[in-house]
């Protein structure tokens, strides 16, 4: 029988689960994200250096491939943990520009049309409403960023072989935790963004906006006071020092990991305020 | 059988403002399909009770329960069984009615293939089949009205909390959303509460009333008793000398009050129709020029609770005391 003349009747069947329920909102955001070009455009892109990356480990693991070149060369290029950072720098780069253009449109459009009260009169907390939403950032950028970093690891211990593994496990595990540490403050960033401005495209420049701004000022306190600190406010300075650590390439001067991750810590924290205090079915005003 | 809403001593506060001033009422039985409304002028604390009901503002003291479960805690459970309609436009923009409505379902339970079925019977049922492929925001205030309440009836819910539902709506889209709203009790089962400053609205789908002012109730009633046990009310307008007619009205078992320049208030008992109006009109020589015929009382109970008048011509009847009518 066609709906329209079934008539509306009150659903009496079964519920689904508590994950299922926390998973609806991701499922449909992640459709509507993958429906905008430019995202789908950039993600895209984003998977070319990782291709490159595959190619360079199949070189390096073809030793005859490798005859006429200068020794010094051979040796310098190594899957090591150099490696794997460069690779990380990069696909971080693109994470930003994904977070930025994809983040805003999760909470900005729930603000702007005042649809947290349908949120949160149904069995959604705030605090699963921003899980959720964290959910999608963190699933979306991780497409290009640690998934495609394990494939090319995985593929280097395929092509070296186990004793590889043995030796370098940590660069593998060392990678997955510092692109997840990058995605948490990515995320969060995008996210404290959209909750505070509720303007897509304005909320997309204020959370590129947020990593040149804290760059620039750590800049000018390192060169005003003549110190080396000042880099510690600078998230993707930070990052990039405890990714240094984790994968165990030479520190760069200023600040040591330990310090650099309190600091992540830090603004990962006053995120977390902001948003909770922008995620309210009401807003009231005293 | 429980209350559906269960309120002690309740306050609550925003920022420093008291708003609600210490409630205490227990409203509708919990399973039955009666609907009860919250009625009160502007800044009466109606949607302050709602939102706090919700669970979405704190009480700063005492306790409230909606379908058995605790406001302040234990709210996931409830969630579930209850569908929500704010007073403010609330929806996504980029997304069709049917995949809002669906997201909607799915969040409060339903399985995606149910979810997706529901989606498209209710936005039938509320008159949006044939827009349901179109954006929210291309939508009509009117017609984001009802595509709040299917999102807020999609899940079948037990109580469904309506915050002024007829906001914006002309009058034929008005009569559409009290009809649902009457469909839903009557034949879904479901228990209404309904948030109104009009008192028709109200009058015409609860059974049920509170009548609230600055942030107290003030009276509480039961539409359903009052429909049930009395009266019709007849405003009347004659000319000729109308000084007989009070004495005559109880010949008839009527009680009425005038109001000066021949006009009357009348109330009839049960069983009595308008034509004996007429014809003690006539045995009195008084021309009638007007006669209004009303079966509602919920004006005069709103005016009395909000201190416009002293005392309805039903109570003046019940006590044997002849009503006075004090306008302010």
């Amino acid at each position: 029988m066609s709906v329209y003349k079934r008539g509306y009747r009150r659903y009496s069947g079964p519920l689904t689960g508590r994950w299922a329920r926390f998973l609806v909102l991701p499922r449909y955001a992640w459709r509507r994200l993958y429906q905008q070009r430019l995202v789908l455009l950039l993600t895209i892109l984003a998977f070319i250096w990782p291709l490159l990356c595959a190619g360079f480990i199949y070189l390096t693991n073809h030793a005859e491939l490798l005859q006429g070149l200068d020794r010094d060369f051979r040796e310098f290029i190594q899957v090591d943990g150099r490696f794997f950072s460069i690779f990380m720098y990069v696909q971080a780069g693109f994470a930003v520009f994904l977070a930025a253009l994809a983040g805003p449109g999760l909470i900005a459009p729930d603000l702007a049309n005042n649809a947290l009260p349908l949120y949160f009169s149904r069995p959604l907390t705030r605090w699963t409403y921003a899980l959720a939403r964290l959910t999608v950032l963190v699933g979306m950028l991780s497409i290009v960023t640690w998934i495609p970093g394990l494939i090319l690891f995985g593929l280097q211990v395929g092509l070296a072989g186990g004793s590889w593994f043995r030796a370098n496990w940590t660069l593998g595990a060392g990678m997955v935790a510092g692109f997840l540490m990058w995605l948490l403050v990515l995320s969060l960033v995008a996210m404290a963004s959209s909750a505070y401005v509720r303007w897509k495209v304005v909320a997309a420049a204020v959370s590129l906006a947020f990593f040149f701004i804290l760059s620039g000022i750590a800049e000018m306190i390192d060169n005003v006071l003549r110190v080396r600190w000042g880099h510690i406010i600078d998230p993707a300075w930070a990052v990039n020092q405890v990714w240094r650590a984790l994968l165990g390439v030479e520190p760069i001067e200023g600040p040591g990991a330990a310090a650099s991750a309190w600091a992540l810590a830090a603004i990962v924290l006053l995120l977390v305020v902001v948003i909770e205090r922008k995620l309210r079915p009401v807003e009231v005003v005293s | 059988m429980s209350p559906v809403v269960e309120i002690e001593d309740l306050k609550v506060k925003l920022g420093r403002r008291e708003i609600l001033h210490g409630i205490t009422c227990r409203l509708g039985v919990s399973g039955t399909g009666k609907a009860v409304g919250l009625l009160g002028p502007n800044g009466a604390g109606k949607s302050t009770l709602i939102l706090t009901l919700l669970g979405f503002l704190r009480a700063s003291a005492g306790r409230a329960r909606i379908l058995g479960f605790d406001c302040a805690h234990g709210m996931g459970e409830a969630r579930s069984r209850i569908g929500y309609m704010p007073e403010n436009d609330a929806f996504i923009g980029d997304m069709t009615a049917v995949a809002f409505v669906r997201q909607m379902a799915e969040l409060s339970g339903l399985p995606p293939e149910a979810a997706l079925e529901k989606a498209h019977q209710v936005l039938f049922h509320v008159g949006l089949g044939e827009a349901r492929y179109r954006e929210l925001r291309t939508y009509s205030l009117g017609m984001k009205q009802m595509a709040k309440l299917a999102q807020a009836i999609v899940h079948g819910p037990e109580l469904v909390v309506l915050d002024e539902p007829t906001n914006g709506l002309d009058p034929a889209a008005r009569r559409r959303m009290l009809k649902l709203i009457a469909e839903m009790k009557n034949e879904q089962g479901m228990n209404v509460l309904v948030c109104s400053h009009l008192l028709r609205d109200i009058e015409q789908v609860c059974d049920e009333a509170v009548i609230m002012k600055d942030g107290a109730i003030v009276h509480h009633c039961n539409l359903e008793e009052e429909r049930r046990s009395n009266r019709s009310f007849v405003e009347l307008e004659v000319t000729g000398d109308d000084g007989g007619l009070r004495a005559a009205l109880p010949e008839i078992g009527a009680e009425g009050v005038p109001e000066g320049l021949g006009r009357w208030r009348i109330v009839l008992p049960p069983g009595v129709e308008v034509d004996a109006i007429w014809r003690l009109a006539g045995r009195q020589n008084l021309l009638v020029r007007k006669l209004t015929h009303r079966r509602d009382t919920l004006e005069e109970i709103f005016l009395k609770a909000m201190g416009h008048i002293a005392h309805t011509p039903g109570e003046g009847a019940a006590s044997g005391v002849a009503p006075n009518v004090t306008a302010s």
